[in-house]
């Protein structure tokens, strides 16, 4: 082996690809998604912060006093006295955007509604006011209030509005069928589950969902890298045959190390884009940057070191082994629509762990997941989704990480003699028993 | 002085196709050797195996009087017939890479990069990605890339395949400067004239195996006879059956001939005035190409 050359095509490889524009585009889009998908909404709600300027009319005299308590207190107090009479909105619209604060005005019914209403109308046309409500009888008995402002859009407030209206309703209906509307509200009290994740530090408190999507969104992310960096293997190895700049190449340096050297150097670029990512997201989450993220639902799970450095380790394994057979791939055809079939077959072995995700994440320690797992060709894929959900024991990661690296080796092995005689070949596709004699020769 | 290289008995066989079987050659230090063939001959094939991109089923390649190490790899230059560059890289990215594979530092391939990109009169593109150049220009990049460690040893397949005559002459240019600097030179050709030009040395091979091999002035002198060129009327497809006449090449009212050692060329004017009207007859030194054709013809 000639470390310094295969160096000498690692750097190339390396610094050739960092500066195509195309690794930049994937590398900023996707913290850029990522931000669009958990920052923005949480940005939307905060754009619906401000005061809300409401005329309440009241026809029936018994809920814009109420309304007017609700609307001022349930700002502050939301969390500690769950809604009882809207239970399962209390917490999505009372707390994250709690922070519209409402500026209500109670009103009469004047001696002429009509024209009332015509100037509440041309109040909120003026800007004087937000919008108007008008509390009658009818729609008590209906439920249904007439609500009347400029933009209609607004879902947030009118959720806030419609929630403590409903709220007050009930205990009007409660009241006047006898009942004792804060028993009520305790008996019909819903229960939640507080979900935690045991680790070996203890208890964590974790939301389940986003745990679970976490780990979705880690063993996708795995699985695209794998098979999109093993692309660029095998395009780049299609390159150099398409070009002709192949042969120059192997008068310099080994077959073997130019794949070596190529592998490595395409697995540093992912593992840049990786650190990149994870940069990201680190400074993204870091306390006091973004005190949008705080106001998300179930905050943010921890990413801990362990599932990192378990991430870097599945994606080389990973990536090693489908590269080279990509190498091998892009080595044994003349241009792209030839190889893409056969690559198809290749990443049609990686679905399988996609198929057998779900079943795994749900129970981790099943004979399924255990037995999966330690298959070498999805070690890399189903380890981590294993390891993400619950870490598995240290021997079987022992094993599934020594069997991969073997089964590595002995493809890269493989590959490489595949590798160096079909980068030669041009013109007619070879046949599997032709590639399999280039294996067996000296 | 030790070979340069030296070929014992190389064979190479594909299936049932042998490229090359049991090739012996000597190529001796500070000389321009031609590597002649007709296309599918075995030249690329035994040049690849010079080079160890191939391995020979058998026989063996020695480098300066010792079996070929590695390494020797590293003090030659090649250029293969199959040449191309990244598209994406620049002009000084593209020959800096070249050069470190052939063990210069970083710093160095840079220097000399530059060099040699002004010298070929391209220093203007020194930036510019290999894909904006014409055709013309990349072939030149390809020769720095090819000599940027100043290799002793250059081999070329089929260097003149492609150029345009400026080119050509350019490539000659430099292929003489390192002659003058005492650096060996192996180049493949089908091209005679090229080969004509510019070796000391040559060998033809045919059909994977060796013709003819020797000193190009040698060769000449020994195979060559006499040649003579022949304008003349009447019949001139009786040639080849008069007394003395090895060749005979007739296109029209002109016939280049060849005449068996020891003939004198009197003696068959003598004979062709019988049946021809001659207007020209005149000593021609033959080509190697005649010889080549007159030679395999034999083999054959």
């Amino acid at each position: 082996m000639q470390l310094d050359k295969m160096w000498v095509v690692l750097r190339r490889e390396y610094v050739e690809r960092l500066k195509t524009k195309s690794f930049w585009i994937s590398t900023l889009t996707v913290p850029l998604l990522m931000a669009a998908m958990t920052i923005l909404p949480s940005l939307l709600l905060l754009k619906a912060k401000g005061d809300h300027r409401l005329v309440v009319v009241d026809e029936t005299g018994v809920l814009a006093q109420p309304l007017i308590e609700r609307l001022t207190r349930s700002a502050k107090k939301a969390v500690e006295t769950p809604d009882v009479t809207s239970p399962t909105k209390a917490m999505q619209s009372s707390e994250a955007p709690g922070r519209i604060t409402f500026d209500v005005t109670a009103e009469a019914v004047a001696a002429d509604p009509e024209a009332q209403r015509q100037g509440l109308e041309k109040k909120v046309l003026s800007g004087e006011i937000d919008s108007w409500l008008w509390l009658d009888r009818k729609g008590l008995e209906a439920g249904e209030f007439e609500y009347h402002a400029e933009s209609v859009s607004n879902f947030i407030t009118q959720e806030r509005l419609s929630d403590a209206l409903s709220a007050e309703v009930r205990r009007l209906r409660l009241t006047e069928a006898g009942l004792d509307p804060d028993k009520v509200s305790k008996l019909t009290e819903s229960v939640d589950l507080k979900t935690l994740r045991t680790t070996a530090e203890g208890a964590k408190e974790e939301a389940g969902f986003a745990a679970f999507f976490f780990v979705y969104f880690l063993f996708f992310l795995l699985y695209m890298m794998v098979l999109l960096y093993g692309q660029q293997v095998m395009n780049g190895v299609l390159e150099e045959k398409s070009t002709r700049s192949m042969e120059v190449l192997v008068s310099t340096v080994r077959p073997f190390e130019l794949m070596l050297g190529k592998l490595f150097g395409v697995c540093l670029v992912g593992m840049t884009q990786l650190g990149i990512w994870l940069g990201a997201v680190a400074l993204l989450t870091a306390p006091g940057i973004l005190p949008v993220l705080a106001v998300l639902p179930g905050g943010l799970p921890q990413l801990s070191v362990a599932v990192i450095a378990h991430f870097f380790v599945c994606f080389v394994l990973g990536f090693m082994l489908y590269g080279s057979l990509y190498a091998a791939i892009g080595a044994c055809f003349n241009n792209l629509q030839e190889a893409q079939q056969f690559a198809s077959v290749a990443a049609m072995v990686v679905v399988v762990p996609v198929l057998l995700f779900f079943p795994i994440s749900n129970d981790p320690n099943s004979t399924l997941a255990v037995g999966a797992s330690l298959v070498p060709i999805f070690t890399p894929l189903l380890m981590l989704a294993r390891i993400a959900v619950k870490m598995p024991p240290f021997w079987q990661i022992a094993l599934g990480y020594a069997l991969t690296t073997a089964t590595t080796l002995a493809i890269v092995w493989l590959a490489g003699r595949i590798y160096r005689i079909g980068i030669l070949m041009y013109g007619k596709k070879p046949t599997m028993k032709e590639i399999i004699r280039w294996v067996r020769y000296s | 002085m030790d070979a340069t290289i030296e070929l014992r008995e190389i064979r190479k066989a594909y299936g049932d196709f042998v490229a090359v079987s049991g090739l012996s050659l000597v190529i001796p230090p500070g000389r321009v050797f031609g590597f002649l063939g007709p296309n599918g001959a075995g030249k690329t094939t035994t040049i690849r195996m010079i080079m160890d991109i191939i391995a020979p089923d058998s026989g063996e390649v020695r480098f300066f009087g010792r079996p070929r190490h590695r390494q020797d790899l590293d003090t030659v230059g090649y250029l293969p017939e199959e040449r191309g560059l990244y598209r994406k890289m620049t002009v000084a990215d593209q020959l800096i890479f070249l050069g470190e594979l052939h063990g210069l530092s970083r710093r160095d391939a840079a220097a000399r990069a530059k060099t040699w990109v002004e010298r070929l009169e391209l220093g203007s593109w020194l930036k510019r990605k290999v894909e904006e150049l014409s055709k013309g220009m990349q072939q030149k990049i390809q020769l720095a890339g090819t000599v940027l460690h100043e290799p002793k040893v250059i081999i070329l397949d089929e260097p003149f395949s492609g150029l345009d005559p400026i080119n050509q002459e350019m490539f000659k240019d430099v292929l003489q400067t390192f002659k003058k600097e005492g650096r060996t030179i192996l180049f493949s050709t089908h091209v005679m004239e090229q080969a004509e030009k510019l070796c000391d040395d040559i060998c033809l091979i045919s059909r994977g195996r060796l013709v003819l091999s020797g000193v190009l002035a040698d060769i000449k002198r020994e195979h060559g006879g006499l040649g003579y060129q022949l304008v003349a009327r009447g019949d001139l497809d009786r040639l080849p059956t008069v007394p003395g006449v090895a060749h005979a090449e007739i296109t029209g009212d002109r016939a280049k001939l060849l005449l068996h050692p020891g003939t004198a060329g009197s003696a068959v004017l003598r004979e062709l005035v019988q049946f021809l009207e001659v207007d020209d007859f005149r000593s021609q030194e033959p080509g190697l190409e005649e010889i080549f054709i007159k030679v395999v013809r034999h083999a054959a």
